[in-house]
């Protein structure tokens, strides 16, 4: 009897579950059978609803190859990624917008793109190509990330807010010094001294280290630059104008702030008058908040500081090592960013308010179109081309990085340490890092 | 009965536990019995693992985030859990009196030990809010400015501690059943000694109560130092990282962020000596404080 309920169980076990990814190299459910391609992405909700006409664009294009999309939660994308390659049955495809690129790349996880390109697509890439797109997926010299959209960061700001106090939105300050005074003059507090309303802060290191002529990574000589007089002074500012605002009415008028997407973004509640985010937020305040008046700026660069600067990432492309239709992939790459027919991808493109990562996709009449009809977005896309758009450094311990530099720039606002001592120990942190895996053979 | 009789019965036993028996071995035993191997290897996840000897254990001594997680655990341990057994010794007290109703008053302090973790981290990141939360709104109407009890590293610590109290009534319910059983001849013999409420509490009801206590004692040491999900949501939520990096969440950190799992395993053998350690303490003391009826 106990055989027979163990055996029952172990079958219960085997038992095909109905709903296991095919892995399958070909498919019959359509004609002519053509070879699938696993594409995972982190993207869910409307996100998603984009990436999967995309998937349909492509397949509706294609004879040979047919990607089939798996939406993973971000959360666990990391490490079922891992796990999946580990267990030699890693997905043919993945967008990722994490920083795992030199992690995952040292560490023989990725196959590089340059393999997978053609001649024309090498050049192509390397003539068509954003400065900053160069630089987002590479890891010692090689392409391991191809972006297919490109996050940057601007200013926007609530023409109603600008004209309570007489200021025209074409009368903005082209300097962050100016527009931090402005901002003091849109600020509103409650009878309790408690902030109501937020005119501007200028909040975010990464940003404002590059603003501020600094930024983490000298490309030239291929070193970090933590601690440097550049980014001292980036922070020593940040922490100042928090301080002169107060810190604690800071933090609590934060703390009261949803993160916020769509009508609960702050800056459309009117809780912020003048506020720096990414261009995705512009397809959302259309949506969401159709009747607001509003417009976008690079942000002003301080006295001697850097025009167009800033800190970008993007959504990319990798192909896992071990990947078993690594050339499928890389025909969908191609097909989404644009590489095998811009005016193509442009439209794409247009369909996420995503900012493409190659010239011709830009100028390609779909998108300018788009532009036409979201003006604000040209901010974004005037980013693009600036030398002074940065990325986090190529180093294998990207995420300990960024984890290290968030770490420094909380503990110079909350006021845990003087911004001098957070760049400090950000400098010995990571230096005790790098000293750690070097000890453990594993150099940079 | 003959041996192969008593074989025969074994196996039939074995055979109905087989699938628990493969399953424990294959995604308990196994991992447990491989990360002692990984501990003193750099492992990677995504390359084979490369013995180093000793090495990750070494670096554990010079490095300061391990030790301030460490202390940081240590420190919540030390203050959570004797707060936990009192406020749930107290409100068993409080719930074993035969008043009407009892029953619902018992059900409505379980309750919230039963929600999961995350739904009560969230609830308390909007109840702490600085601004807009309700414990500060009330202490607002007795005039106190409320601190901002999640971005403040000192406020964050006992915030957390806070929360933990919230889901008490676990511990509750099983200090209620120890006092069910404490028998009802003793508080009728220490009345006719003339002992009042405060004697009778202090040399029956805790005395007899000892052992769950003790039990809920270790069982509460232990999930401290393993204490995770509530550090880690806030940490996500930009709570200070002072207060927040606790022993597992840095352990998680190393070993799925930075993937550094060799080191993490380690790690995890050092946090499995120092619990066996202290439960052993722990044990040590108990002949002189915990009292077994029989």
């Amino acid at each position: 009897m106990a055989l027979v309920v163990s055996g029952l169980v172990w079958l219960g076990m085997r038992a095909p579950s109905g709903s296991a990814p095919a892995s399958h190299a070909t498919d019959s459910r359509h004609a002519p059978a053509r070879v699938q391609v696993r594409f995972w992405h982190m993207w869910t909700a409307e996100w998603k609803v984009v990436v999967d006409r995309i998937v349909e664009r492509f397949n509706a294009s294609q004879s040979t190859y047919e990607v089939v999309a798996l939406s993973v939660p971000p959360e666990g994308a990391e490490s079922k990624l891992l796990l999946a390659a580990v267990g030699g049955d890693p997905p043919d495809v993945m967008a990722q917008w994490k920083n795992v690129i030199p992690t995952w790349a040292k560490n023989g996880l990725l196959t590089p793109l340059d393999d997978l390109m053609s001649r024309q697509d090498r050049e192509t890439f390397a003539r068509d190509a954003y400065p900053v797109v160069k630089r987002l997926g590479q890891y010692q010299g090689r392409l391991y990330g191809l972006a297919i959209g490109v996050n940057t960061w601007a200013c926007y700001y609530r023409v109603d807010h600008l004209r309570e106090i007489g200021v025209e939105p074409k009368a903005l300050p082209t300097s962050l010094e100016g527009l931090v005074e402005l901002g003091k003059r849109l600020n509103r507090f409650d009878e309790r001294g408690n902030l109501t309303r937020l005119g501007f802060l200028p909040q975010w290191f990464q940003t404002y280290s590059v603003l501020f002529g600094g930024g983490f990574y000298d490309e030239a000589k291929q070193q970090l630059t933590l601690d440097t007089p550049q980014n001292l002074r980036a922070l020593s500012y940040l922490f100042e104008q928090r301080r002169i605002l107060g810190n604690d009415r800071v933090t609590r008028f934060d703390s009261a702030q949803n993160a916020g997407f769509g009508l609960e973004w702050p800056f459309v509640t009117g809780s912020v008058s003048m506020t720096v985010d990414g261009q995705w937020r512009v397809e959302q305040l259309a949506k969401y908040a159709p009747t607001l008046e509003y417009g976008v700026v690079p942000v002003p660069p301080p006295l001697g500081g850097k025009a167009l600067g800033g800190f970008a990432n993007g959504n990319y492309m990798l192909v896992p090592h071990g990947a078993k239709h690594a050339a499928g992939a890389w025909e969908f790459i191609r097909f989404w960013s644009g590489l095998a027919d811009p005016q193509v991808a442009a439209e794409l493109y247009t369909w996420g308010g995503w900012l493409p990562a190659l010239r011709g996709v830009a100028s390609a009449p779909a998108f300018e179109s788009y532009l036409r009809h979201f003006p604000q977005f040209r901010s974004f896309v005037s980013l693009l081309p600036s030398e002074n758009q940065q990325t986090l450094p190529p180093v294998p311990f990207q995420t300990f990085l960024l984890d290290r530099i968030t770490a420094a720039d909380e503990a110079a606002m909350r006021g845990v340490l003087s911004p001098r001592e957070a760049l400090e120990r950000l400098e010995r942190e990571v230096s005790e890092e790098r000293a750690r895996q070097r000890s453990l053979g594993a150099d940079d | 009965m003959s041996f192969s009789r008593a074989l025969k019965k074994d196996l039939v036993g074995y055979a109905f536990i087989a699938p628990w028996l493969l399953g424990f071995a294959v995604f308990t035993l196994g991992p447990f019995l491989s990360s002692v191997y990984l501990s003193f290897t750099h492992y990677n996840i995504v390359s084979s693992p490369r013995w180093i000897g000793a090495a990750n254990y070494a670096l554990m001594l010079r490095d300061a985030t391990f030790w301030r997680s460490l202390w940081l655990t240590f420190e919540y341990a030390l203050v959570a859990v004797p707060l936990g057994i009192v406020c749930g010794v107290a409100l068993a007290l409080l719930l074993n009196a035969s008043v009407r109703g009892v029953g619902v008053f018992r059900t409505i302090f379980f309750v919230p030990s039963i929600v999961p973790m995350v739904a009560t981290t969230v609830v308390f990141i909007w109840l702490l809010n600085p601004q807009i939360g309700l414990v500060n709104r009330f202490l607002a109407v007795f005039g106190i400015v409320g601190p901002a009890w999640l971005k403040q590293p000192t406020w964050t610590f006992w915030s957390l501690v806070m929360m933990s109290l919230w889901s008490v009534g676990g511990s509750m319910v099983v200090y209620l059943a120890g006092l069910k059983d404490i028998p009802t001849y003793l508080y009728e013999a220490a009345r006719l000694d003339g002992a009042n409420a405060w004697q009778r509490l202090r040399y029956v009801t805790l005395p007899m109560l000892s052992p769950v206590i003790f039990f809920n004692l270790v069982m509460g040491i232990i999930s401290a130092f393993q204490y995770f999900t509530q550090p880690y949501m806030l940490l996500q939520q930009k709570a200070p990282e002072e207060s927040t990096r606790f022993f597992a969440v840095y352990l998680f950190e190393r070993a799925w962020r930075y993937l550094d799992m060799g080191y993490a395993s380690a790690m995890a053998w050092v946090l499995f000596a120092i619990v066996v350690v202290v439960t052993g303490l722990l044990f040590r003391t108990q002949k002189r404080w915990v009292h077994y009826g029989s």
